[in-house]
């Protein structure tokens, strides 16, 4: 059990790439945090500097109140669950459960207790003979996590667990993994580029790129308050709409425009607007795919679009429009939103409607607006 | 008969090219597989030609070790298979004491060389495969280099060197196994190749469970490099088994400090040729067994140590 604090972590590689930038964060005991971000963007760096596989450049790294900058990984009492889970293929599923408890040289008696315990917790205990080449893909993974079980460590490191798994077996993994959470009940971080997986296992989410923090926050505060346009593009799926819009400012109303839609910001926003001294300008406006209403006739206050592609996903469909061409020189020509439409709302003829080239009309509420500055792509609102 | 190997009438060929799918007269299929029996046929011709050609020194040396020097003649005879079987040569061998020292000394300077050469080969290996420091990638080229130079090059060097500390003539034993064990870390070129296809995450998993850099290199390096390690082992064994050119010179002079190469070489070169003839065909058929007999136990090893680099396990 324990914290973890990184004061102003860097890391620069010998060729002198600077894979994460002054990082500051600090895991709570008991907290499970995830890191998530696209390839590259030094996420699994960070964890492989908590876990000691990686030397910290600058900064300070503590686990509880140690400072453990030069400590050995052996030494820092963590554990550890690779991506490729790292099995020893020439030992039995048994002897990798007691690897590192051999080291220890802890007890026969008590090195079977714990390895059996592991074994039943996870639902490996039949295949504790064999060895891992013998094993399923998802059985691997949980020897794999076994073997991070048995450590009884401080600290749960999780580099990608679920990365080489069918999609089917993930989200049972996945789920097996908040279960085990909530059994052992100490520290972990997870490193995922799955936003799904982020969303739904982490208590705290730091959202990477390019080797900077972009936010930190509840999973419920990054999908709601994205502080910039990268956090709000790559949380939720499908991903945010982004429009070019206009946003005006009258007397203290607001209200945010485009072709064919204008739509009056409610006043919390308007006082957050009118708070930063915000007047008239351009911006980036967001809206979530499942936030977009959709229209059969023109309502008089809709964007008109044309319907492109509409994927059947089962309880709700996503269809793909392209926006209604206004002039040659319109920024917003040929411009695709994705609009998220429960099924059951939709009437029969309405359904059929729903083919290529035909028009449709949209429109969304004030609520669930987002606003970015197009120089800074920095949120206007949060 | 089954008709097991029987062409179908038609076969179904997607075409990728047209975007269709073809079917095509088995004909074509049936003159393929002829085709192919015809190449298959002309291979073997020819492997058997360079088995015999590669086989008939061997079955020469070991023919001639046969014919008894007590009732036969010796070098120059025009005929191939002895008179009379016998087994003269091989018992002369044995009774007399030279060729059993020579043959120990070999086998003493091949074990320890084997021993040393292969923690050596293994331990630079892993080294430069897994860690990282300065001066690593310049150190690898630099070995490349000097690799590519004919060992016998320093020959003179190392004798003056090697006679400063007395390990020439009497002591050539100590000598030649300092000689070929000195530059064993040259050899990590294939062994670093093997481990390099290891994931690095077996090594760093085992770190974070406790494990020192040794204890993962003997835990878990060592037991899933069986092939190499073997591999590594039977080439250092080999090279001083065979070599004559360095024992030649260190243990110039002393019979005692021979080698099997050079004590055979000078049987029939310095001494009477025609006499020694058979007997040296009977030793080399001695130091071939021990060689072989290892080969053939470890062939498959062998071949997995050769190609391990390439594919991934």
């Amino acid at each position: 059990m324990a914290s973890v604090t990184l004061e102003h972590i860097k890391k620069i590689y010998d060729n002198k790439v600077v894979a994460v930038q002054d990082f500051n964060l600090e895991i709570k005991d008991k907290e499970f945090v995830v890191f998530v971000g696209p390839s590259g963007c030094g996420k699994s760096t960070t964890l492989r500097m908590i876990a000691g596989l990686e030397d910290i450049s600058e900064g300070t790294l503590k686990i509880g109140d140690r400072v453990v900058n030069d400590v050995e990984p052996k030494d820092r009492d963590i554990a550890m669950v690779f991506q490729n889970y790292a099995l020893y293929p020439h030992l039995s599923v048994y002897e990798n459960l007691a690897f590192s408890l051999r080291i220890r040289k802890i007890k026969q008696e008590e090195v079977h207790r714990r390895v059996v315990q592991a074994a039943h917790i996870l639902g490996i205990t039949e295949y504790l003979d064999r060895k891992p080449k013998a094993l399923s893909g998802g059985q691997r993974q949980r020897v794999a996590i076994g073997r991070a079980i048995v450590r009884e460590p401080q600290v749960f490191l999780m580099d990608e667990p679920l990365s080489n798994l069918d999609a089917k077996l993930r989200n049972q993994m996945r789920s097996e993994i908040i279960l085990l959470r909530q059994r052992l009940d100490t520290t972990f971080v997870y490193v995922t580029h799955d936003q799904t997986e982020a969303m739904t296992l982490g208590d705290r989410i730091v959202i990477m790129k390019d080797g900077f923090i972009q936010q930190v926050g509840t999973p419920q505060e990054v999908f709601e308050k994205p502080k910039n346009l990268f956090v709000a593009g790559f949380i939720g799926s499908p991903q945010m709409n982004f429009f070019d819009a206009k946003l005006e400012k009258n007397g203290k109303d607001y209200s945010v425009s485009l072709p064919g839609l204008t739509v009056k910001l409610d006043a919390e926003k308007a006082a957050v607007l009118s708070e930063r001294g915000i007047n008239s300008m351009d911006v980036i406006l967001g809206v979530r795919p499942e936030h977009m209403n959709i229209h059969f006739e023109p309502t008089g206050n809709a964007a008109e679009a044309t319907l492109a592609v509409n994927e059947m996903m089962g309880s709700e469909l996503h269809l793909h429009v392209l926006m209604k061409r206004q002039d040659e020189d319109n920024i917003q020509n040929g411009k695709s939103v994705i609009l998220r439409v429960p099924t059951l709302d939709l009437k029969e003829e309405q359904r059929a409607h729903l083919k290529h080239g035909n028009l449709l009309y949209f429109d969304f509420g004030s609520k669930v607006v987002q606003l970015f500055d197009p120089q800074t792509e920095e949120s206007l609102l949060h | 008969m089954a008709k097991k190997n029987e062409i179908p009438e038609v076969d179904i060929i997607v075409d990728h090219e047209a975007g269709v799918i073809r079917e095509v007269k088995s004909s074509k299929l049936r003159s393929q597989k002829a085709h192919e029996r015809r190449v298959n046929r002309g291979i073997y011709i020819l492997l058997t030609i360079i088995s015999i050609v590669w086989l008939a020194p061997f079955v020469f040396l070991l023919l001639q070790s046969f014919r008894s020097y007590l009732t036969e003649d010796g070098g120059m005879v025009a005929y191939l298979i002895p008179k009379t079987f016998s087994l003269d040569n091989y018992i002369f061998l044995f009774e007399d004491g030279t060729y059993l020292r020579w043959y120990g000394n070999t086998l003493t300077i091949a074990l320890f060389v084997a021993v040393i050469q292969t923690v050596i080969v293994l331990s630079v290996s892993y080294a430069l495969s897994r860690m990282r420091f300065r001066g690593r990638k310049l150190l690898m080229n630099v070995i490349l280099v000097l690799g590519m130079f004919p060992g016998f090059l320093t020959m003179i060097a190392l004798y003056f060197l090697l006679k400063q500390l007395g390990l020439t003539q009497e002591g050539a034993i100590p000598g030649l196994i300092l000689i070929y064990t000195a530059s064993s870390g040259m050899g990590y070129y294939i062994s670093k190749g093997f481990f390099d296809t290891i994931p690095k995450s077996l090594d760093e998993s085992a770190r974070i469970d406790g494990a020192t850099r040794f204890y993962v290199f003997r835990r878990i390096i060592m037991p899933l490099s069986k092939p190499i390690v073997i591999y590594t082992i039977l080439m250092a064994f080999m090279a001083p088994w065979g070599d004559y050119v360095f024992a030649s010179y260190v243990a110039f002079g002393k019979s005692n400090s021979y080698n099997v190469a050079v004590g055979l070489y000078r049987w029939v070169n310095t001494q009477d040729y025609q006499g020694y003839f058979t007997r040296f065909c009977a030793g080399g058929v001695l130091v071939a067994i021990p060689i072989t007999a290892l080969f053939l136990m470890l062939q498959k090893y062998y071949v997995e140590g050769v190609t391990g680099g390439a594919v991934k396990g």
